[in-house]
């Protein structure tokens, strides 16, 4: 069949490609030895206020493309109602339209929203505020109709999961379209990744009076979910809907890639670090910093060098006592070790000259 | 409302919820008071919404109802589809309860046999302390090992679910666990309380096995055995699995437990999960389930072919799901999953889908007299608009009773194809050609010669085309395939087969009298064996070749005097009774066997958008996700970006821009050359010495323009801008961060789609 063909040639087309990627690789890595600290990045305070001050590219282009989703709001009702999951995928943040499709469409059942970016995401709780709701919503149902007294048990959070599933499932709304929704934002996410949480949401997933609208991003999302899960308990209905709408809230808690690694943040901790240190300890220091500033297209400063010098200027007494701050320097990932050419071991400073001389001037 | 929130956009939540944006979850609103016209959603009540739909006032609204979705019209779809999901639904559940009852009334004896012996060894329920010890035997726990031959376990939930069922209804206790019980992080405990949750209905703090002897000594609950069915064995946890066993046995005359396990792989299954002390008190018996090529033959049987709901599958979503059965998943669970996918699309999609209900009444052609006569115009002219009216000969008269014979028709070629496939099926079981096959080759609007192909050749697209060579064999499909096979086969064989198509043809009496006529011959076969010696009868063929090939002319002589007629004694008569069954089948194919997608108004009835299924069923977020970024202007229409061609815009998204430039870099990409290059592309040539890249050449006055925007960039935002990027790439997973040994390199995840 040619979807199976194809598929055979994707796999031959991306297994190629990996392997020329590795290539490039091979050939790309004495090109670019470049190093992130060459770059200047500002501070990282500057950095953050920037980011917050981003403007959105494609705002009106964006908007629109929100608007032409309304068009599916009905078919997503309907398919919600025949017993499906919607899982909508694309790239761009699909908050916003989650939370209007919800707010607009589903007015007529209690909607809860799951953040599922944030770190942690407690799914008991979710579970139990859905069993409340849904208990509430019964009651109503009831008063309008025959006004039959509720035997059911009022749902309440020392109840345990089992319990409150059960009543989620529980046959007592025979009409299919009395049920509660779930909308998960990422439920993918940090704080639902792992195979409990996903359990648990499959479980609630497949209550019969439970319909879950749910968003990823993840490219293998997919591997979260056993063929149960997929096809017996969350049953997806899948949607494409690139939104290119920026991931707001959803990229708070990544760190920013040249804030973090960047020698910034290195050079100031090491700072911070030194401060705290003997003024033995930073005169050591120094006199590798000044070594390496000196011999820069060296491997480093060989110990017994720096032991000789560090004892001319009466900085250690021993070996013993040089070997001790040097611990004290690589536990605070101050210096590194590598073998020189000839044998020896030599230590050096993972900062850039720049950052050294800076360094130097802040402890000097 | 719906208006109002046409025209705008969603509301932010960023600016209106912040707070909530932080909250692990919360409550978006509590439930409306409803609209009354939902209130009273039952099925069966699509006439009635229909009549009011086709009353002036609903006429006019019709316009609106089209786009916004007024809430009488929503409710009929969805009827029709619950309707028909549920019929489907209970079909399914028959057949497959069917296919296992055999094993369930042998599963259900022997788990009476096993409890009258634990029985017969000691007192269930007895108020003894503690059991006292007898001989080894009575220690034992029963198990049952159920081979599922499958090692998909997804299609034997249900299974065991029915098995729960089955047993529950013939008094026993039953409690259904699953791998998720037997695990190493909840222990002992989970087990032990799942089992106390189902038997006793209510959880305490800690698993005490004394509770359940003394809710066994109750005199409600007394005399009946306990079986515990354990789905997936092969995922549960050995220790934890092997402690259950040997708790169960020190109780088991005090607590008659008796044990289903369901088995995916071998028979030794259990000897490799469980540790040697609770292997021995196992005392084991092995039952096996069908297969699931079996179980989807069944299926398609019953669903596809006999089930004649108003909802049918075009060809080319046929061959799909057999693909999809056959290669990508292989569960029946799937399959059905994906029919109903398919049927919930096709009643959200065919405004007119909801005649089907005309399909299972009795008088579909008043049925339908009566729902066509009471549609709104709108509705009306959509059927004339549909593609296979095309096919109607005479265009001129677009009549309520044009689009009613139309109907009638599919029904009753619908009945008469069902019975053809069914047949070509029963000859093809002998060479072990499955129905699935038959079925998509049946369904192939181009299988027929002449005039049909040509007319609807025109509306089939090239998507699946190829793949008929690969699988279907165009020359020699399964269908001429089971038709020449009959040739071969021995008197006994055939027999047989023409009693089944004597059922099977019930509803065509023309073809069902040449079948009684063949068996009549076959039977004088039989007979003339037997009257041998007595030299009775030449034989005399009953019909010529010429007389079968056009079935249509109705017989007038009866079968029987017919039979009387002939005898048949020699090797060649015989064969000559195999080549009219053949010639019989041939027939039918040519004349009854007509694709639905060849008829006019088939839409209403047959659901052909593969793409749309696909789609629906399986998401491809690793191709899709990369398309978005790399073809970002498709989808966003802005006038800014989409005159780019290859190359990079500094209007485009930001995001987009860095993937694009990840793709020339290796696996790992170096953080410094890729922010290079990305601060190149977003400022002009002139303002970068290190820009690697030309930009194309902008209209004057938008070059200005870039060039007064420039100035305003600062490096900061440059930084914070890539870092954004970046981080959005992070959350696609299309990156993997710098790592501790290569603090400078972020690592590519995907190479191609």
């Amino acid at each position: 069949m040619d979807i199976n063909d194809l598929d055979d040639d994707e796999e031959f087309g991306f297994s190629r490609n990996y392997f020329l990627a590795k290539e490039m690789r091979g050939s790309g890595k004495k090109k670019s030895a470049q190093k992130l600290s060459d770059i200047d990045v500002v501070d990282e305070q500057e950095l953050r206020v920037a980011v917050s001050n981003i403007e959105t590219k494609h705002e009106k282009e964006i908007d629109t493309l929100l608007i032409s989703y309304k068009s599916l709001y009905p078919k997503w009702v309907f398919e919600l109602r025949c017993g499906f999951g919607l899982l909508m995928y694309g790239f761009g943040s699909k908050k916003s339209l989650l939370e209007d499709f919800a707010s607009t469409e589903l007015t007529d059942c209690g909607v809860i929203v799951i953040n599922g970016y944030l770190q942690s995401v407690n799914v008991k709780n979710v579970v139990s505020t859905l069993a409340e709701i849904l208990w509430e919503q019964l009651k109503t149902r009831r008063r309008f109709s025959a006004g039959s007294t509720s035997k059911v048990q009022q749902p309440s959070s020392s109840q345990s999961m089992e319990d409150l599933l059960a009543f989620l499932d529980g046959s007592n709304a025979k009409e299919n379209d009395c049920f509660v929704c779930v909308v998960i934002h990422n439920i993918d996410g940090p704080g639902l990744r792992d195979c409990e949480s996903q359990q648990y949401l499959a479980r609630l997933a497949s209550c019969s009076n439970v319909r879950v609208v749910a968003s990823i991003d993840h490219v293998n999302t997919a591997l979260l979910w056993d063929k149960k899960m997929v096809h017996t308990q969350f049953n997806w209905c899948w949607y494409h809907v690139p939104t290119f709408a920026p991931y707001k809230v959803e990229g708070v808690f990544f760190p920013l890639i040249l804030a973090c690694s960047g020698t910034a943040q290195n050079a100031k901790t090491a700072a911070i670090v030194l401060q705290s240190l003997t003024p033995n300890a930073q005169s050591v220091f120094k006199v590798l910093a000044q070594h390496q500033l000196a011999h820069s297209d060296e491997e480093g400063m060989p110990i017994n060098n720096l032991y000789a010098t560090c004892r001319e200027r009466f900085l250690v007494s021993s070996q013993m006592t040089l070997n001790s701050h040097l611990t004290e320097f690589k536990d605070h990932e101050l210096i590194k070790t590598r073998r020189h050419s000839d044998g020896q071991d030599c230590v050096y400073i993972p900062l850039t000259s720049e950052a050294i001389t800076n360094l130097l001037e802040e402890i000097g | 409302m719906e208006s109002e929130s046409l025209d705008s956009p969603p509301a932010s939540p960023i600016a209106n919820n912040g707070e909530n944006n932080l909250q692990p979850f919360f409550v978006l609103h509590k439930a409306l008071p409803r609209k009354g016209s939902r209130k009273a959603s039952e099925t069966g009540k699509t006439r009635s919404k229909l009549a009011s739909l086709s009353s002036p006032k609903a006429a006019e609204k019709s316009e609106e109802t089209k786009q916004v979705g007024e809430d009488d019209y929503d409710e009929v779809p969805l009827e029709a589809f619950d309707f028909v999901w549920s019929k489907i639904d209970r079909t399914i559940k028959d057949v497959l309860l069917n296919i296992n009852i055999s094993v369930f009334d042998v599963i259900h004896q022997w788990v009476c046999e096993s409890f009258s012996t634990i029985k017969s060894a000691g007192t269930p329920g007895g108020l003894h302390s503690y059991p006292p010890l007898t001989d080894i035997t009575c220690k034992q726990i029963f198990t049952g090992l159920v081979m599922t031959k499958n090692v998909e376990f997804v299609d034997d939930l249900l299974t065991f679910k029915e098995l729960a069922m089955h047993l529950k209804s013939h008094d026993s206790h039953v409690v259904t666990l699953s791998s998720m019980d037997f695990t190493a992080k909840s222990g002992i405990g989970g087990c032990l309380k799942s089992l106390q949750r189902q038997l006793i209905k209510f959880t305490p703090d800690t698993a005490d096995i004394s509770i359940l002897v003394s809710w066994y000594s109750e005199p409600e609950n007394k005399g009946y055995p306990i079986v515990v069915i354990i789905d997936d064995m092969e995922r549960c946890n050995g220790c934890v699995l092997s402690e259950f066993i040997l708790i169960l046995r020190e109780w088991v005359i005090k607590i008659p437990v008796i044990l289903i396990m369901g088995v995916a792989t071998t028979i030794d299954a259990p000897k490799k999960l469980l540790t040697s002390n609770a292997l021995q008190y196992l005392s084991p018996c092995k039952f096996t389930l069908g297969s699931p090529s079996e179980r989807m033959d069944a299926i398609m049987e019953a669903l596809l072919v006999k089930l004649c709901t108003g909802f049918d599958i075009g060809h080319k979503v046929a061959v799909f799901l057999r693909n999809y059965f056959l290669r990508h998943d292989g569960t029946v669970t799937s399959f059905i999953r994906a029919l109903k996918i398919a049927c919930s699309k096709h009643f959200l999609m065919e405004p007119l889908s909801f005649l089907c209900e005309g399909f299972l009444s009795e008088d579909s052609h008043s049925f339908w007299m009566e729902m066509c006569e009471s549609l709104p115009v709108e509705m009306h002219k959509c059927a004339f608009d549909l593609p296979s009216c095309k096919l109607i000969d005479d265009v001129s008269c677009l009549s309520t009773e044009t689009l009613v014979s139309g109907l009638s028709a599919v029904k009753s070629l619908q009945k008469d194809w069902s019975s053809v496939v069914l047949c070509l099926f029963e000859a093809g079981k002998f060479h072990r050609i499955k129905l699935f096959d038959i079925f998509c080759e049946a369904l192939d609007p181009n299988r027929q010669s002449g005039a049909v192909e040509d007319r609807v050749k025109a509306s089939s697209s090239g998507i699946f085309l190829h793949s008929e060579e690969c699988f279907g064999q165009r020359k020699t499909g399964f269908i001429s395939q089971a038709v020449r096979r009959i040739k071969d086969l021995p008197p006994a064989q055939l027999s047989q087969l023409l009693q089944i198509w004597r059922k099977h043809t019930e509803g065509i009496t023309e073809i069902n009298v040449k079948v009684e006529e063949l068996l009549s011959m076959l039977d004088f076969d039989g007979e003339s064996k037997s009257n041998k010696q007595d030299g009775i009868g030449s034989p005399r063929k009953v019909t010529s070749p010429g007389e079968s090939k056009s079935p249509k002319k109705v017989r007038t002589g009866s079968p029987k005097k017919a039979a009387s007629r002939s005898h048949l004694n020699t090797e060649k008569d015989k064969e000559a009774v195999n080549l009219k069954a053949v010639k019989l089948l041939e027939c039918m194919v040519k004349d009854y066997l007509k694709p639905i997608e060849s008829l006019p108004f088939h839409e209403i009835f047959c659901f052909k958008h593969v793409d749309i299924l696909q789609s629906a069923l399986i998401g491809d977020p690793r191709k899709m996700i990369q398309v978005d970024l790399l073809k970002s202007h498709t989808y966003l229409h802005c006038s800014c970006c989409n005159k780019s061609g290859e190359s990079l815009l500094p209007s485009m998204n930001d995001t987009s821009i860095i993937y694009q430039l990840a793709q020339e870099h290796g696996d790992l990409i170096n953080l410094h050359d890729w922010f290079q290059s990305f601060k190149a592309i977003i400022l002009p040539p002139s303002n970068t010495k290190k820009g690697k890249r030309k930009l194309q050449m902008y209209p004057l006055s938008k070059k200005r323009k870039v060039a007064v925007e420039i100035e305003s960039i600062s490096e900061a935002s440059i930084q914070a801008r890539f870092c954004k990027a970046v981080t959005e790439l992070q959350i696609t997973g299309l990156l993997r961060m710098p790592s501790k040994r290569r603090p400078d390199f972020v690592q590519r995840i995907a190479f191609g789609f």
